[in-house]
């Protein structure tokens, strides 16, 4: 049981400054991913969480207690690393255990025990971490914070050093598990479809400001920014600067065909993908990627779209939709 | 490089070795002009050899042909040299009348052989004050009155080397004692003890401690009235201050002069040459004397010769009451348990009696004879048998190993395979051999184990004397084990807070916390040894300044082994320091980030993950250390140098004193030196077994 609370959330390394006033709510049992490019500040706000980085403005709350100045070990969190970090020296059963012996917790046996079992790490538990796979190191470093049952569950992209198809294995396992455990989590990724798929909402951030925060449908279909519209959903949104005088953002799978549609559009390329097939079409001078259910044969055509989305050209913001004006077609 | 100068040199000239320098170095090329001036048939040509290898040089040279003719040495070594063929006797030179005291000293007991030309002499004598003291006591009981008058908070009347055996000479010799008597070496004599009574009065009212450095410094600040020294202190004495020198007063107890040891610089002939023979003769000429006198200020032994300097002319007069430095062989074993009694009796831990007693015990024992001769047939034995092993292994190794196909790998090892035999094993085997072995007086007996047997079971000295392997081997231990924990300690702890993000400078502090290690150890320990002296040492001043009394610290063993292991300490801690550091860059950051997360404080985190993970990397450090702290020689010597009594000396030291200082049983030594080594692989194996693999 446990919220968050960010409050004009300020970070800064000196003249640099990496978070800009994060302002956020997070319910309890809600499954947050912080998502965005690399370096966007996302992960130093997982740490700020995590007491590993001084907050330097703003106040975060845990359950309504002010944790800026609280030491890491007293804001009851755990964080799964993206290296796991776990320790080399202790076999599996000290390493989830680890947390607990240290407060001669009663329960730390038959929780480790317990948490093996949901792991399927029971018959691991006098391992070392380097006797053990990828995967198994991943599950081990969630049972590590599993056991203790924190208030809040950090994860600073747990999946990124697994295999594609494990990756998609484990991202089951955890949405199932939060399901069972409802804890509080923040979950760090620069995979969209991670979060698309885990999140609860989704918070997205670019050079260290807050672009959007909504369900993963909010986002796809309500973004609130060129930026946002882009990083969501793949492959992306088609952005045609041409066509109007905003910029017209279209999905892949908006792209109509057909005779009686409004522009005229050229077969580059097209890609077949089995269950789809992406059509690289030539609109006035842009490319622009349409996603086709079965398989297309490449020709000439007219193109519509079911949607389009309207940004400033100045700000990237969104505007509300109107018709599109075509200049040329 | 004088072997190259020898093939060069014209097969009829007369070479000469010496080692003098400065004046006396011109003053004797100056008179070797002279006389090659004069005889161009006899030319003479001199060989500078520095002093510290001289006589070895001699000792190896001379008895193989390919010495010098005539060289220059103290006259100290007469009876070995004469033994050995090293040094021809001369005859009576009849152009000048030299001094009977130097010409004495230049003949053995009942043989009235001259064994080389007197050139000059020297001994100790008064120096005085003339600001402080104007007329030079002419009596011990004068010079207590101005010792006791002159005394101040932090000055004295008198100061000499109190523990040193050759500066308490002049008094036992005073008393009517002095190291031999009619049967030998005599020390606990009743007239000993009565000097030593006077020297350890005269000693509590001097300042503690007093080295050589020290002396000249009190002297030249007008902190200490007079010093006992002899004329090379002519040169250091400083300009500002008006001196006199006298000869040492009457003891007044006995009407008898306190008589210096003098040592007499000697030109001896190593080879029957006619021509060598006549420049020795003319050396000594009055004419060649007074070049030595004016040009090198030497204090020459022609006793016709007019001395102006008044300070050259107490040098004679003291001549005059003085004794030549005993040439006998047992001499040399009388000098360590001597100083070991003055020590004793200057802390005030002996009184006289006990003091003479204890010299005569340890003379004694380290001039004990030798063993039993003991078989040697069964150790041939047991030798071939452990040489044919170890053929046969090196064989069944070798057999059946490709070396042709490998030539160029064996020639690459070749050079260190080389060298390791020549600098590690030949020694170790050597070394091992001499234990086998007793050596007395110039002569090797082979002993079997009596060497180990009597020090492994104690046999000169009970359990618990400083003296004893087995204290010795505890001291070791307990000095290992301080030094190692200290220093990871503190290597540890260093090296983690140079890490915390808030230290600013880190590369500075990096530096200077490096630097006790780049420094050579003898200097930092000399640097500690200074600090650590009683009345002048900073560590004491610290103490005084905050209100503590000052501590005698090489008085008790607790504090010599203290400021030992805090010496070594500075030394130590660098090195794992910089292994610490080392390891932590290994060491993710995160995992400690983890523990953190988890709920461990500094210290858990420390505890129970940070100093895990420095083990792989501290363990090797630390056995290493541990090793080269067990033989830390270098500290131990130069700064508690075994005080008190030897109870700091770890196996080491106790068996370079062995060697060097307690009458050369370099048997003895070498069984000790094998025994560090058997000590040292048991832990080695057992370091091993520690770390769960191979580390020494």
């Amino acid at each position: 049981m446990a919220t968050l609370a960010f409050d004009g959330v300020e970070k800064r390394y000196g003249q640099v400054q990496v978070l800009h006033r994060v302002d956020l709510a997070v319910a309890d049992g809600e499954f947050i991913v912080l998502v965005g490019p690399s370096g966007c500040g996302k992960s130093t706000l997982l740490r700020c969480i995590a007491g590993l980085e001084e907050i330097t403005g703003g106040e975060l709350r845990i359950d309504g207690r002010r944790v800026n100045d609280v030491a890491p070990r007293d804001r009851d969190v755990a964080m799964v690393f993206q290296s796991y970090a776990l320790y080399p020296h202790m076999t599996v059963r000290e390493n989830m255990g680890f947390a607990l012996s240290l407060q001669k917790h009663p329960e730390t046996k038959s929780r480790v025990d317990a948490a093996a079992e949901m792991l399927g790490l029971a018959t691991l538990l006098d391992r070392y971490p380097r006797e053990l796979s990828g995967g198994q190191r991943q599950r081990v470093a969630m049972g590590r914070a599993i056991v203790r049952r924190p208030k809040v569950f950090l994860f600073d992209e747990p999946l990124s050093n697994l295999d594609a198809s494990l990756r998609n294995q484990v991202r089951v396992e955890l949405r199932r598990q939060h399901a069972e455990l409802r804890t509080t989590t923040v979950y760090v990724t620069h995979d969209q479809v991670e979060a698309m798929t885990l999140a609860d909402r989704i918070v997205v951030l670019n050079g260290g400001v807050v672009q959007q925060v909504g369900t993963p449908s909010e986002l796809f279909f309500e973004p609130s920014n060129r930026f946002v519209a882009g990083f969501i959903g793949s492959p992306g949104m088609n952005f045609l600067e041409r066509l109007d005088d905003d910029i017209i953002g279209v999905r892949p799978n908006d792209v109509r065909f057909g005779p009686d549609e409004p522009f005229a559009a050229e077969v580059e390329l097209v890609e077949q993908l089995g269950y789809e097939a992406m059509v690289h079409l030539r609109l006035g001078g842009e490319t622009l990627i349409a996603r086709v259910e079965g398989t297309v044969a490449p020709g000439a055509g007219r193109v519509g779209f079911a949607r389009a989305y309207r940004f400033d050209r100045a700000t990237g913001a969104r505007l509300p939709d109107r018709p599109l004006s075509p200049r040329g077609a | 490089m004088i072997l190259a100068l020898l093939a060069s040199a014209h097969a009829d000239d007369v070479v000469l070795w010496h080692a003098w320098r400065g004046d006396e170095r011109t003053a004797l090329e100056q008179v070797v002009a002279t006389w090659n001036g004069a005889h161009p048939d006899q030319q003479v040509r001199p060989v500078f050899v520095s002093y510290e290898s001289l006589a070895s040089k001699l000792e190896a040279a001379v008895p193989r042909g390919n010495g010098p003719d005539l060289f220059i040495f103290a006259h100290e070594k007469i009876a070995a040299w004469t033994a050995d063929g090293i040094v021809l006797p001369v005859s009576e030179p009849s152009d000048a009348r030299l001094h009977p005291v130097t010409l004495g000293a230049l003949r053995l007991t009942d043989d009235p052989r001259l064994w080389g030309w007197p050139l000059a002499y020297k001994s100790l004598a008064l120096f005085h004050n003339r600001a402080l003291v104007p007329e030079p006591p002419a009596t011990t009981d004068a010079l207590l009155d101005v010792a006791r008058g002159q005394r101040g908070a932090d000055r004295w009347g008198f100061a000499w080397e109190a523990s040193s055996a050759y500066a308490v000479a002049p008094w036992l010799h005073g008393y009517g004692g002095g190291v031999f008597g009619p049967d030998g070496v005599a020390l606990d004599t009743p007239a000993n003890v009565d000097a030593l009574r006077f020297v350890e009065t005269l000693a509590r009212l001097g300042p503690a401690e007093p080295s050589g450095a020290l002396l000249t410094q009190l002297f030249n600040e007008g902190r200490v009235a007079m010093i006992a020294n002899g004329p090379w202190f002519l040169g250091e004495v400083s300009d500002t201050v008006d001196y006199g020198v006298a000869p040492l007063p009457v003891v007044s107890a006995t009407g008898r002069p306190a008589a210096p040891y003098v040592t007499v610089e000697t030109l001896f002939l190593a080879r029957d040459d006619a021509d060598a023979r006549a420049f020795g003769a003319w050396m000594v000429t009055d004419g060649a004397a007074s070049v030595r006198l004016d040009v090198g200020r030497q204090l020459v032994a022609n006793a016709d010769l007019p001395v102006t300097d008044p300070a050259l002319a107490a040098f004679r007069a003291q001549l005059d009451a003085a004794v030549p430095m005993p040439t006998r062989r047992e001499m040399g074993k009388t000098w360590e348990p001597v100083a070991r009694a003055l020590r004793r009796l200057v802390r005030g831990s002996v009184g006289p009696e006990a003091a003479a007693r204890e010299a005569q015990t340890e003379y004694a024992i380290v001039s004990r004879p030798p063993p039993a001769p003991a078989d040697p047939r069964p150790w041939w034995v047991l030798g071939a048998v452990a040489a044919l092993a170890g053929v046969a292994w090196l064989a069944r190794e070798v057999r059946g190993a490709p070396i042709a196909a490998w030539r160029f790998a064996y020639a690459w090892v070749a050079p260190s395979f080389i060298a390791m035999t020549l600098l590690v094993v030949l020694p170790f085997l050597v070394g091992a051999g001499v234990s086998l072995f007793e050596y007395h007086d110039q002569a090797w007996t082979f002993v079997g184990l009596a060497n180990f047997l009597d020090i492994v079971l104690a046999r000169d000295f009970p359990l618990s004397s400083p003296l004893s392997f087995w204290s010795t081997l505890l001291v070791t231990v307990l000095w290992t084990l301080a030094n190692v924990v200290l220093h990871v300690g503190i290597g540890v702890a260093l090296a983690m807070l140079l890490r915390e993000p808030w230290v600013r400078m880190r590369g500075v502090f990096r530096a200077l916390l490096i630097l006790p290690w780049a420094i050579p150890s003898y200097i930092t320990a000399l640097v500690w040894k200074g600090m650590f002296h009683r009345q002048f040492g900073a560590i004491n001043g610290l103490l005084e300044a905050v209100g503590l009394a000052p501590i005698s610290w090489f008085a008790q063993w607790s504090t010599a082994f203290a400021a030992n292991v805090t010496t070594n300490t500075w030394l130590g801690f660098p090195f794992m320091m910089v292994v610490t550091l080392g390891a932590l860059q290994a060491i993710p950051r995160d995992l400690e980030e983890a523990a953190e997360i988890d709920g461990a404080t500094g210290w858990q985190r420390f505890r129970n993950v940070t100093l895990p993970l420095l083990k792989p990397a501290l363990l090797p450090a630390v056995i290493l250390g541990s090793v080269w702290t067990f033989n830390m020689f270098n500290v131990i010597y130069l700064v508690s140098g075994g005080e008190p009594d030897g109870s700091t000396d770890i196996l080491i030291s106790q068996a370079y004193r062995w060697a060097f200082t307690r009458g050369h049983r370099y048997g003895y030594a070498a069984a000790y030196a094998v025994l560090i080594f058997g000590v040292l692989v048991v832990y080695g194996q057992a370091a091993n077994r520690l770390a769960g693999k191979k580390v020494l």
